[in-house]
């Protein structure tokens, strides 16, 4: 990793776990969204979407709940209060790495 | 790439800053897109419904459209408030099982007057040329429809995800093709064809992952 990568958060910097971060965050107030929209969205396999929320439900970034819904089991996945304040950690260390780069301004 | 790759290698700060872009570009877009893969079926089908009916006038009912002539208005009026109530369940319930929070409603509220807006224009751009009401212009105002509407498939496409603007040309080619190829069996082929392309539309929005 580079010397500007060292500061950001290892468990959101990795590029699928920042992805399910960045769509969860998209939520306003943290609303929960379907495991499988989640994995829709992304285009990731079952399995794999599975590893990384338990990584980031182990760090206390996320809650996944389930529930019936017309005699069907549904996962919600939603940020936690924690997970957003980690989230926007990242974002300015991310941004002050990205203006310590030579790669550029990052849009 | 594997996640143990990655997290040895990780990305740069530039990739993980176009990521978070890219993913917030896909998530409003499946937000915006939620349950069209079913809609677009139902529009199909109902499209279908009405040129199979404006092919039915056409083919025994002149004397129908010689003593009223403003037939298709209230065939295709109905046609479409049935569809514009159907599509706004079939989005409402797809957007609360996917996402039940505000991002969603919101999305699903411009999505249903984007859309309440092609509808209108559809309608009244006809009407006030005078073409609802018209002498041998049924022809002519179905192309007008059907054109307008096809307009609004790309501009959502274009806006929210390509994909939905392809098919949207495809239904435009399913409707004109045969109106310009064929002569009397015209109507009847185009709604066999929308409808084929609604239903390739959906598996193919099925495919790449629409809620």
């Amino acid at each position: 990793m580079s010397d500007e990568g060292r500061v950001l958060n290892e468990t959101i910097h990795q590029s699928t776990r920042l992805r399910i971060m960045t769509l969860l965050v998209y939520q306003p107030s943290a609303d929960r969204v379907a495991y499988g929209f989640v994995q829709q969205t992304l285009g990731l396999t079952g399995g794999n979407l599975t590893i990384h929320l338990r990584k980031l439900e182990e760090a206390g970034y996320i809650a996944m709940t389930k529930e019936f819904v017309d005699a069907k089991p549904r996962t919600w996945v939603r940020a936690t209060p924690e997970g957003l304040r980690a989230f926007a950690d990242y974002l300015g260390n991310l941004q002050r790495a990205l203006h310590m780069s030579p790669e550029g301004d990052g849009g | 790439m594997d996640a143990a790759h990655r997290e040895t290698g990780g990305p740069s700060p530039k990739e993980s800053w176009d990521s978070i872009q890219e993913t917030l570009e896909r998530t409003r877009s499946s937000m915006y897109v939620a349950g069209s893969a079913t809609i677009l079926v139902v529009s199909g089908a109902m499209a279908a419904v009405g040129l199979l009916a404006e092919y039915a006038i056409a083919t025994w009912g002149s004397e129908l459209r010689a003593d009223y002539p403003w037939i298709s208005a209230p065939l295709w009026l109905a046609l479409v408030a049935v569809m514009m109530v159907a599509n706004s369940v079939i989005g409402s319930r797809a957007g609360q099982r996917a996402a039940p929070g505000e991002s969603s409603r919101s999305a699903g509220m411009r999505v249903f007057f984007f859309w309440l807006a092609v509808a209108a224009a559809a309608f009244t751009l006809p009407g006030v040329a005078g073409a609802w009401t018209g002498e041998d212009s049924a022809a002519e105002t179905l192309r007008t429809v059907i054109g307008i509407i096809g307009l609004g498939y790309v501009l959502f496409g274009i806006m929210v995800r390509p994909t939905v603007a392809v098919i949207g040309v495809g239904i435009v080619a399913a409707f004109f093709a045969p109106s310009y190829l064929l002569d009397d069996a015209a109507l009847a082929v185009s709604a066999a064809l929308i409808l084929v392309v609604s239903v390739a539309g959906m598996l193919w929005l099925r495919k790449s992952g629409t809620p």
